[in-house]
């Protein structure tokens, strides 16, 4: 859509539009997945941009990873040894899969960009000890940053981030809901833009633009056309925009998401009375978790089967990254959720690269005809 | 009613006519560059043999990779719905389909009324397909055809362990300059085979009655293979091969 074209811009060119970003003073530190603080990084002054791996050939990183690495972690590192990711002035590291934790090690012993942190995180998230743990986490990486950067985090500036995430993450709900309510409005591919380009574009620019974008689809007519059969893909990241085409040619159409990538980024709101970093925890401590984190035996599957209720879903696609190991091993577990209520789904392992279009159309027409 | 069915797979392309939901005839042909002459071909020799004219076919649905290069069917569905579609009309009883063809391998479940239920396909690796069949009759240089039969002659499975097809047939070529006998080999490589695609029917969980369908089900080694390997019957039936072009057929006749 012509209208969204900075936030195409944006995804479709990341360098160069941190570049530009850089070249207004700015400093930027990558990061890699949701349970990344940005709050405090943004509070700090600099940029959070976050990470997406390479659509260039993996030919640095292979020396330094298993075969069995995913392509996120492969793609990050060659985007790190190539020069891709120069503009960076850092990175953070928080401790969610075992891949990351070991990219980190890597990271750290081969690149040179500055700034580099851990966020040691707890692996359970339903015990007070993992409250306090967390806490002392994110305090000392608020000092780190401090330090690291030579610069000073004030409560009053860590709150005011805080009410600006509150605002993104509340708009790319609002239009998760109007797309919800009405498919039609906006394209699978427009939304993705919207979403990566939110973690990728300048965070005060978003809270001009994405209220831009809510006002145009409120303002859009109700859309007509054939009746499509409603999806919600569950996974790690999507980073293939051509998906909801597929999809959306097959005759379905992606209605929500559980991704990384999408509504594990944006759901729940932080705090805003009261300390700002135990709202920062809160909010982790709350929010629809990552297979890489605990919160009790039946939440992830328990969340999925409410997703696909509330929003009239006729079938769940799983998008797993290969090689994702927290994915891979909760997938029969999750599975087991959706069969027990009789809702369909399908497995689609993906890599930086999709199958072929032809391999994807048949999967999927098959998978919206059975529905 | 009169309705054709067409499936462009990789290697074949296959036709098959029905009147009323019953056979009248059926025809495989190379696939070969042009997909959508094959799918033209292949109809339009099918029909002299019948001494039928185009005009008397009500209905046609064209499937396979190549279904959309199909221009004169009527709807193009894909292979997965039409070999569930075609092995539940040679027997409703049928809960389980495992199709090889040229170069994939698809395992589908269906219900009591032949609605696909679940599936898995192969994909980004040609190990457990026809396609690797070939290879490795090629370097064994036999007759795809007689493999079948010379592998249940083996008792002695060789044992082969690479997945990817170019160097499971450098194991083959070693095994060969080894002195190992050609049954022995042919018996081996359908382990293998058959050990790729279970561990895909696994993965959809298998329901009794079975049928294997598509090019591969030809070879009767291959399905003692998988039997043994799932641990249950599989029944094949002379339409295999163009099951998927009879099951696009069966659906010509709902639209």
């Amino acid at each position: 859509m012509e209208r969204l074209n900075d936030f195409y811009e944006a995804v479709s060119d990341t360098g160069n539009y941190i570049r530009n970003l850089k070249d207004g003073g700015k400093k930027v530190l990558g990061y890699l997945c949701s349970y990344t603080p940005e709050e405090i990084i943004l509070a700090a002054g600099i940029h959070p941009v976050r990470l997406f791996g390479t659509e260039g050939n993996i030919t640095l990183a292979d020396a330094h990873l298993q075969s069995y690495t995913c392509s996120l972690a492969r793609g990050v590192l060659e985007g790190a040894l190539s020069g891709e990711l120069d503009y960076l002035d850092g990175m953070v590291f928080p401790h969610t899969c075992d891949t990351i934790q070991r990219l980190s090690d890597i990271w750290r012993l081969n690149t040179d960009f500055g700034f580099f942190a851990d966020v040691v995180l707890p692996v359970k998230l339903n015990t007070e000890s993992a409250r306090e743990y967390m806490e002392d986490v994110l305090r000392r990486f608020r000092s780190e940053l401090e330090e690291g950067m030579g610069v000073t985090i004030t409560d009053g500036a860590l709150k005011e981030s805080i009410e600006k995430y509150n605002r993104i993450r509340g708009c790319l709900k609002t239009i998760y809901e109007l797309r919800s309510a009405d498919p039609g409005i906006l394209p699978g591919a427009d939304v993705h833009a919207i979403v990566k380009g939110s973690m990728i574009m300048d965070r005060d620019y978003l809270l001009e633009r994405l209220p831009e974008v809510i006002e145009m689809l409120r303002e859009k007519e109700p859309s007509t056309g054939a009746e499509r059969k409603r999806i919600v893909l569950t996974g790690s990241i999507c980073n293939h925009p051509d998906v909801y085409a597929i999809i959306e040619k097959s005759g379905g159409v992606v209605v929500w998401d559980d991704l990384c990538t999408g509504s594990r980024y944006f759901e729940g709101l932080t705090g805003t009375d009261g300390d700002p970093v135990k709202a920062i925890v809160n909010r982790y401590i709350e929010r629809l978790i990552c297979p890489a984190k605990h919160m009790s035996n039946t939440a992830r599957g328990d969340s999925l089967v409410e997703m696909v209720r509330k929003n009239n879903v006729q079938g769940v696609i799983f998008l797993l990254l290969k090689f994702c190991d927290p994915h891979d091993f909760d997938y029969p577990y999750i599975k087991g959720f959706l069969d027990r209520e009789d809702i369909p789904s399908m497995l689609l392992e993906i890599e930086d690269q999709l199958p072929s279009e032809g391999q994807l159309m048949t999967r999927f027409e098959t998978f919206i005809h059975m529905l | 009613m009169i309705t054709a069915g067409i499936d462009i797979g990789s290697i074949t392309a296959k036709a098959a006519v029905l009147e009323d939901g019953r056979i009248l005839g059926s025809k495989v042909a190379f696939t070969g560059y042009n997909a959508r002459q094959a799918g033209k071909n292949v109809f339009e020799d099918l029909l002299r043999e019948l001494d039928m004219d185009a005009s008397s076919i009500e209905k046609t649905v064209s499937t396979g990779y190549g279904r959309n290069s199909v221009k004169f069917a009527d709807k193009a569905m894909t292979e997965i719905i039409c070999h569930g579609a075609g092995a539940y009309y040679l027997n409703p009883e049928v809960r389980s389909i495992i199709d090889v063809g040229g170069q994939d391998s698809k395992v589908l479940t269906i219900d009591s009324d032949g609605r696909v239920k679940d599936f898995a396909m192969n994909d980004k690796c040609a190990a457990g397909t026809g396609r690797f069949l070939e290879v490795m009759a090629r370097a064994l240089e036999s007759d795809l055809d007689d493999f079948g039969d010379l592998s249940l002659k083996s008792d002695k499975p060789s044992k082969i362990s690479s997945i990817c097809t170019v160097f499971a047939e450098s194991e083959v070529i070693s095994l060969i300059s080894k002195g190992k006998s050609r049954e022995d080999i042919i018996a081996g490589i359908h382990e293998s085979v058959a050990s790729r695609i279970s561990s895909m029917a696994r993965r959809v969980g298998v329901k009794e009655p079975v049928m294997m369908t598509g090019g591969v089900a030809k070879n009767i080694g291959v399905v003692r293979a998988l039997e043994k390997a799932l641990g249950v019957s599989i029944e094949v039936s002379e339409f295999a091969q163009v099951n998927g072009a009879v099951g696009a057929a069966i659906m010509a006749m709902r639209l």
